[in-house]
Order: structure tokens, then C-alpha cells, then sequence
């Protein structure tokens, strides 16, 4: 048995204890025969030290042994210190994808948290996204980083294609109350005509004025839909200013037709 | 660039030949961990850190590769020996011959770019 001094002996009791962290659940290895060897190794390091042996001494030895974390191949790790490992030491894009899945998964398992954990998810898959200059390199990591991307991204359509409907159908009732008092309109007309077109007016505005802004400026598409967008060219912002025309001309159509 | 692509590749080779130059070092032989590690030591670039010896050697007796015996030790508390199975020597052989045939490969590899 070797003497340490106090600050070698904690220092010691701190290097066993990760020993025994890195090998716990490893298959391959039996990690109470791999301690007791380490042991074996500082005792006969220290074989013939008269004297207590001091922090730098020990330390010394230690830095030759290495960090247990070096020991074992990441391929006999079990999955779940696979996963720990990664989270811990792998690349960031590695670690960021996890960090994402797993907020997406604990948004779904802690229903109230979802309105927080999938945005968060969301906005780490982004960041994991940014460390790869060429997403098409991602492999596995898509699999840890799509889901939340495209959850967030469809949300994010729907509500950009239909935002004058969401604004619009709270107001149908009253927007058709205005309409039939403003052109005196009688019974017997089609109100929902006139509603329709304000709809489809208001949306195919909406469209249009989206087409341009795309026409002008088409990274944004790209930018905001990364890496499901690179498709987009002036063909697809000009297929949405079209329909946004075609949206338009019938409804302002059925309007001139009321007011006159 | 070119430093982490060395490291890189010189980490997966010494992960391999550590496995052979262990069971190597206790052939014929039986040796203690410490033992072990000394003998290795002295092969350049081939131990980085030498705590990597223990887990392999763990391995090893799992495999059935190697066998331990406790044997009193005059110098202090009990040491465990390490020494070769009958199926860790088939292995070893296997192994030499294999490791054999890629040096003998780059040697011939090597000689005909200096030619």
C-alpha cells in the first residue's frame, strides 16, 4: 500500500471514480478487474518511494495512464453512453442534433412544455443545421434534426399562406353585415359570394405581393426554409404571384359587379 | 488539416496493434499489468496513454484469450499474471501472420515508389 499525501489521495479517489464512470455498462470489459489494475499500476509505479507521494508525483503517473474516457472504443459503449459520450465530446453538429431530438421528443412526452421545448428544438436543429456548410452531408443527423424542422417549417406554411384567412374569418359575420349595408344588397343575393371574393381578394394580395418580394429577393425562401427551399427559383415566385393574380381578378370582379 | 488527419489515422492503427503486441509480449511468457505496460512503453509511438492497456487486457480474458493467476509477489501485495490460453496462441498466430502479410505488402509497396 502507498502512501499519498492528502491532496494525491483525493486526486486518486477522483481518477477511480472516473474510471468507474467510463466503464460502467461497457459488455466488453470487466471495469472492477481494470481498477484494481490501475491500482496495480500506481502501487508499482511508487514501489520504491520512501516518502509520501505528491500531487505532481501522482499526477505524473496519471498523465501517462490517460483519461479513462480514451479507453474504450466508442463501438463497445452501450447506446445510452454512446449517447452521453456524444453529448459530451462529439462535434458540435453531433451534439446539437441530439440536444434537439431530445427536446423535441420531451416536448411531445410533457404536453404543457411543447410550446417551449419544440421552438427550442427547432432553433438548435437550425444551429446544427448552420455547422454544416452542405446539408447534404448531415446523413444520419437528419434523422435527429428534420423532424423539428419540418414540424416548425409546416406550422410556419400554413400560417404564412393563410394569414389574411386567419385574420379575415373572425370578422366574416360582421364583413358581411358591412357589405350587405354598404351596397344594399337584397336577400336574395349570395352573401357568401361576396365574402368569398374578400377572402380570396385579400389572399390572392397576399400572394402577390409575396410573388414579388421572392422575384426581388429569392435567397429568403431559401433562408427561411433551409434545407428544404434550395428548389425555389424566379419559376416558383412567379407561380405564386400568378396564383395570386388569379385569386384576385375573379374577386375584384364580383366586387365591381356588387357595386354596380 | 494534415496533423488531424495523421492523428486520425495513427489512432486507428494503434488500436489494432496493441491488441497484437500484447498478446505478444506475454507469449511464451507470463507477465503482470505493470509488466505489461513497461514492455510496450518501450515501442515507439505505439502507447499514448497506457491506461489503454488494462481495458484490452480485461478484454482479452473475456474472449478467452488470455488467463490470470494471482501469485504472491515478494515486493509487495499479490500480482496478477497474465499468460496465454491455447486459443489465445491460435489467435496470435493468425493475427502475426495477417499483420505479416500487410508489412510485407507496403514493404514491397514502398520499395517499388523508391525504385
Amino acid at each position: 500500500m502507498i502512501n499519498l499525501s492528502d491532496s494525491a489521495k483525493k486526486c486518486l479517489d477522483k481518477y477511480l471514480q472516473q474510471v468507474r464512470t467510463y466503464l460502467r455498462g461497457c459488455r466488453t470489459v470487466d471495469a472492477d478487474e481494470v481498477e484494481r489494475n490501475v491500482i496495480e499500476h500506481i502501487e508499482s509505479e511508487f514501489e520504491s518511494a520512501t516518502a509520501a507521494i505528491s500531487f505532481e508525483e501522482l499526477d505524473a503517473v496519471l498523465q501517462r495512464l490517460g483519461s479513462p474516457r480514451q479507453w474504450i472504443p466508442e463501438e463497445e459503449l452501450p447506446w445510452w453512453r454512446k449517447v452521453i459520450f456524444r453529448l459530451r465530446t462529439g462535434p458540435e453538429d453531433w451534439r446539437l442534433a441530439y440536444i434537439s431530438f431530445g427536446l423535441l421528443i420531451a416536448g411531445f412526452v410533457i404536453l404543457p412544455s411543447f410550446i417551449v421545448l419544440i421552438p427550442a428544438s427547432f432553433i438548435v436543429a437550425r444551429a446544427a443545421l448552420s455547422e454544416t456548410e452542405d446539408p447534404g452531408q448531415l446523413k444520419a443527423q437528419r434523422w435527429l434534426i428534420y423532424p423539428s424542422l419540418i414540424i416548425v417549417y409546416l406550422v410556419s406554411l400554413c400560417f404564412f399562406l393563410g394569414l389574411p384567412l386567419l385574420g379575415l374569418i373572425p370578422l366574416a359575420y360582421d364583413l358581411e353585415h358591412t357589405i350587405r349595408a354598404s351596397y344594399k344588397i337584397g336577400d336574395d343575393t349570395p352573401y357568401w359570394l361576396a365574402v368569398c371574393s374578400v377572402f380570396a381578394g385579400s389572399l390572392g394580395l397576399w400572394w402577390l405581393i409575396h410573388g414579388i418580394v421572392f422575384l426581388a429577393r429569392l435567397n429568403i425562401p431559401k433562408v427561411l426554409f433551409r434545407p428544404f427551399a434550395d428548389w425555389f427559383s424566379r419559376k416558383w415566385a412567379f407561380v405564386l404571384l400568378l396564383i395570386g393574380l388569379v385569386l384576385m381578378i375573379p374577386s375584384l370582379g364580383v366586387g365591381i359587379w356588387y357595386v354596380l | 488539416m494534415e496533423n488531424r488527419f495523421f492523428d486520425n489515422w495513427s489512432t486507428q492503427l494503434r488500436k489494432g496493434m496493441l491488441e497484437l503486441c500484447i498478446l505478444n509480449a506475454i507469449r511464451g511468457t507470463s507477465l503482470y499489468g505493470y509488466d505489461i505496460v513497461r514492455k510496450l512503453r518501450s515501442i515507439e509511438g505505439l502507447v499514448i496513454s497506457e491506461g489503454t492497456i488494462y481495458p484490452i487486457l480485461s478484454r482479452l480474458k473475456r474472449e478467452g484469450f488470455v488467463q490470470t493467476t494471482i501469485t504472491e509477489s515478494t515486493e509487495g501485495p499479490p500480482r496478477k499474471y497474465y499468460e496465454l490460453t491455447a486459443k489465445g496462441e491460435k489467435i496470435l498466430n493468425e493475427m502475426n501472420d495477417y499483420w505479416q502479410d500487410i508489412k510485407t505488402g507496403t514493404d514491397a509497396l514502398k520499395r517499388k515508389e523508391k525504385s
